[in-house]
């Protein structure tokens, strides 16, 4: 076996940086349990996974998770807040 | 419990996406109705992993995992397991196939020397022989 490629899409980039995945995407804000955004929402999963997927074509290092941010995602869900 | 210190083998891609075939493999517990669901009484975790078929109609897939709110995915399991919008992927030409098989297993577990060593390479070895993937996307919950 030569190995096989692999791009990980994770809503847990300090737990999985730990783990140092040879390539990872983080969707900013995206909840556990939304890896690819809320249900239904087709267009946005379709737009995560083409750009998990174009990271096997990119330069990545293990550990380096790639932050992107989905503002349609915020219509879904908003996470909380803290108070000052 | 004991903590696996190795890091990940890097395997680099060499090919192109739309001539490339893409499998997935998800900790986030799906599996197929008809299947056995994952054990969520054994508190160390479920070390098992489950097949699922290219063809596989997304309606009939169902989420076993007690450590996240799987509410969503219940809904639309495309938002742990995206085989419909690889589908899609393949419909415009994005990727040229969906994998002949994937893989479902419970991301939790205290056994973390036996998932290393025993089911992470048994999901390696499912994926290399049969499905003709030529990379993998993974997914947790």
């Amino acid at each position: 076996m030569k190995g096989i490629p692999t791009v990980l899409i994770t809503v847990s980039p300090e737990v999985s940086a730990q783990m140092r995945p040879p390539r990872a995407l983080y969707p900013k804000g995206f909840k556990i349990g939304n890896s690819m955004g809320g249900p239904g929402m087709r267009e946005l999963q379709g737009q995560v996974l083409r750009e998990a997927l174009s990271l096997l074509g990119e330069n990545t290092r293990p550990g380096q998770v790639i932050t992107r941010e989905y503002p349609v995602y915020r219509e879904y869900h908003e996470p909380p807040r803290v108070r000052n | 419990m004991s903590i696996s210190r190795k890091c990940v083998p890097f395997t680099p891609f060499e090919g192109e996406l739309a001539r490339s075939t893409i499998a997935i493999v998800t900790a986030g517990g799906v599996h197929l109705n008809e299947q056995e669901p994952f054990n969520i009484a054994d508190e160390l975790g479920d070390l098992t992993y489950r097949i699922i078929p290219e063809g596989v109609d997304s309606s009939q897939l169902h989420v076993t995992h007690h450590h996240y709110d799987h509410t969503d995915a219940d809904k639309d399991i495309n938002v742990v397991f995206p085989i419909d919008v690889l589908r899609d992927l393949q419909a415009h030409g994005f990727i040229k196939g969906v994998a002949k098989k994937h893989v479902g297993y419970m991301g939790y577990t205290m056994q973390l020397k036996a998932m290393y060593e025993g089911t992470a390479r048994e999901i390696a070895n499912e994926i290399d022989k049969g499905s003709q993937a030529d990379a993998v996307i993974l997914t947790g919950g």
